[in-house]
């Protein structure tokens, strides 16, 4: 199994996504920056289109929907636990954030539309699907707090950046070549969808046949 | 004798911090068989990660996912039973003390709709129903924290004498509609009939029905079958990146109602929380799951 696993070192070029296909299996070290707070995508994309910089600099980095549990201790940070979140709430911001910064790494659960796939094929960006359910885990790779910025929103809200060791397995679900499993599977259930109320109609008609 | 205010309070914390940090026997064993027989070999890798990590926070004493949700407890009280001091009430304080104690602490999840301030309290929360079992000395609880990547999806539609064919539908729809988000494989609950509070409420509690169980009505019993394979045909998979194994089960029940029928459908993702104690009339607690 882990003969599969693509172990990838952040920061990454986008000749390093380029040879990674949807439905690899990766692992991810280096700093990553996580928050699920939507007012924290909305400073974000505020702050981008006032031409500020962003407190963390994403350029060839992974900006990912992992809630994190961050504490201050002894006056330093300290973060006891990563999980991802669903990603497509985000999906009206993540275009203009995956345009704007360099990022080669998005990722969190449940993928992402139309809009931010085409900016993750322009822009040369791959998204990770993290298992939900995955804390105990996916927080063994935790190794250090970089920063924790915005710490005036809650914990999962803030802007944090950390160094991570093999943070994964994921899936590579989006590829930089415009390829989404989630469009891909949407589409082939449509597809199916006639078939699989033909077969309902069906064990419908057998079961109303067995009470005659 | 009476139920003590105090056991209630102790036994709902209780049961909430078990449903974070253990996912229930059955659902071990309904994703190692989905693990078993799933044809796609990022799914079957996916389930195998789901199991070590469930097995991992159970055997740290860690929390699976950290949308630790909102609590929602099912309570059904037997009428013979007494309670010395109050019930809502104890279960409030039990939430606000496992807010304030558990380990790991948890993140804020309660959230005002209206501002969107998030905390570990506020009105209406825990969400807690309440039912009577005629004749019967215990209390049972079933304690099901609610989080958003299933809460999100669930749906109610209102009928005017709807055929099976259109209930089956609308579930598929639902199902559908959710695709890969809810963390598959899911658990789909039914409500349908009576008023709209009374589907949904009916959708929830058979969410809640351990594996195995069917539903004793034979027109249930079929649309049980028959909607599982169908949801398993859709391809979504285990977590929502492919695969056979995108539901674990399905359970359904109903009401009679007027010629309007609501239709509700629930889902659990695929740690599918649920704890269960019974208090006896003496206020001795067992655990049930």
């Amino acid at each position: 199994m882990s003969a599969h696993i693509r172990h990838l070192r952040l920061p990454l070029s986008a000749q390093d996504i380029d040879g990674i296909v949807a439905g690899d299996l990766v692992t991810l070290s280096g700093e990553i920056t996580v928050t699920i707070g939507l007012p924290t995508h909305q400073r974000m994309v505020d702050r981008l289109e006032q031409g500020e910089a962003l407190p963390v600099d994403l350029v060839g980095g992974a900006f990912l929907h992992l809630s994190s549990y961050n504490r201050e201790f002894d006056g330093d940070f300290e973060v006891l636990y990563l999980n991802p979140t669903t990603s497509t709430r985000y999906d009206l911001l993540m275009p203009q954030i995956i345009r704007s910064t360099g990022l080669r790494v998005v990722g969190g659960k449940g993928g992402l539309g139309a809009e931010s796939v085409a900016a993750m094929q322009d822009s040369g960006c791959i998204y990770l699907s993290f298992l939900g359910g995955g804390c105990s885990l996916l927080s063994r790779a935790l190794r250090r707090v970089v920063a924790v910025h915005w710490p005036e929103y809650i914990s999962q809200f803030r802007l944090v950046t950390l160094e991570v060791e093999r943070l994964g397995p994921a899936t590579v679900a989006i590829d930089a070549h415009g390829r989404s499993l989630y469009a891909d599977l949407r589409s082939a259930a449509e597809q199916r969808l006639p078939g699989i109320l033909q077969s309902l109609t069906e064990a419908r008609t057998v079961t109303e046949q067995g009470k005659q | 004798m009476s139920i003590p205010s105090e056991v209630i309070r102790q036994t709902t914390a209780a049961l909430y911090e078990w449903a974070l940090k253990k996912i229930p026997e059955d659902t071990k064993q309904a994703l190692a068989m989905a693990g078993a027989t799933e044809r796609n070999a990022a799914g079957r890798r996916t389930i195998a990660i789901m199991l070590e990590s469930a097995e991992a926070a159970e055997s740290a004493g860690t929390l699976v996912c950290s949308d630790v949700g909102i609590p929602t407890y099912s309570v059904k009280i037997g009428s013979r039973v007494t309670f010395d001091g109050p019930v809502r009430q104890a279960i409030v304080d039990g939430f606000a003390d496992l807010a304030r104690r558990i380990d790991p602490p948890i993140l804020k999840m309660v959230t005002n709709p209206l501002t969107h301030q998030r905390g570990y309290e506020g009105r209406g929360i825990p969400v807690v129903s309440f039912d009577v079992i005629d004749d019967a000395d215990y209390v049972d609880i079933i304690c099901a924290p609610k989080a958003m990547g299933t809460g999100r999806w669930e749906a109610l539609d209102t009928f005017v004498y709807p055929t099976l064919e259109q209930i089956d539908n609308f579930v598929l729809q639902t199902v559908l509609r959710a695709g890969s988000q809810p963390c598959p494989p899911i658990v789909v609950g039914v409500g349908i009939g009576g008023t709209m509070d009374h589907a949904a409420r009916l959708a929830k509690e058979a969410l809640l029905r351990p594996f195995g169980q069917t539903n004793p009505e034979p027109i249930l019993q079929a649309m049980e079958s028959r909607l599982l394979a169908a949801i398993n045909q859709l391809g979504f998979g285990p977590m929502g990146t492919g695969g056979d194994s995108s539901a674990m089960a399905v359970h359904v029940d109903y009401a009679y109602g007027h010629g309007f029928t609501p239709v509700a459908v629930s889902f659990n993702c695929w740690i599918n929380r649920r704890t269960h104690a019974r208090i006896a009339a003496d206020g001795q607690v067992t655990r049930i799951e």
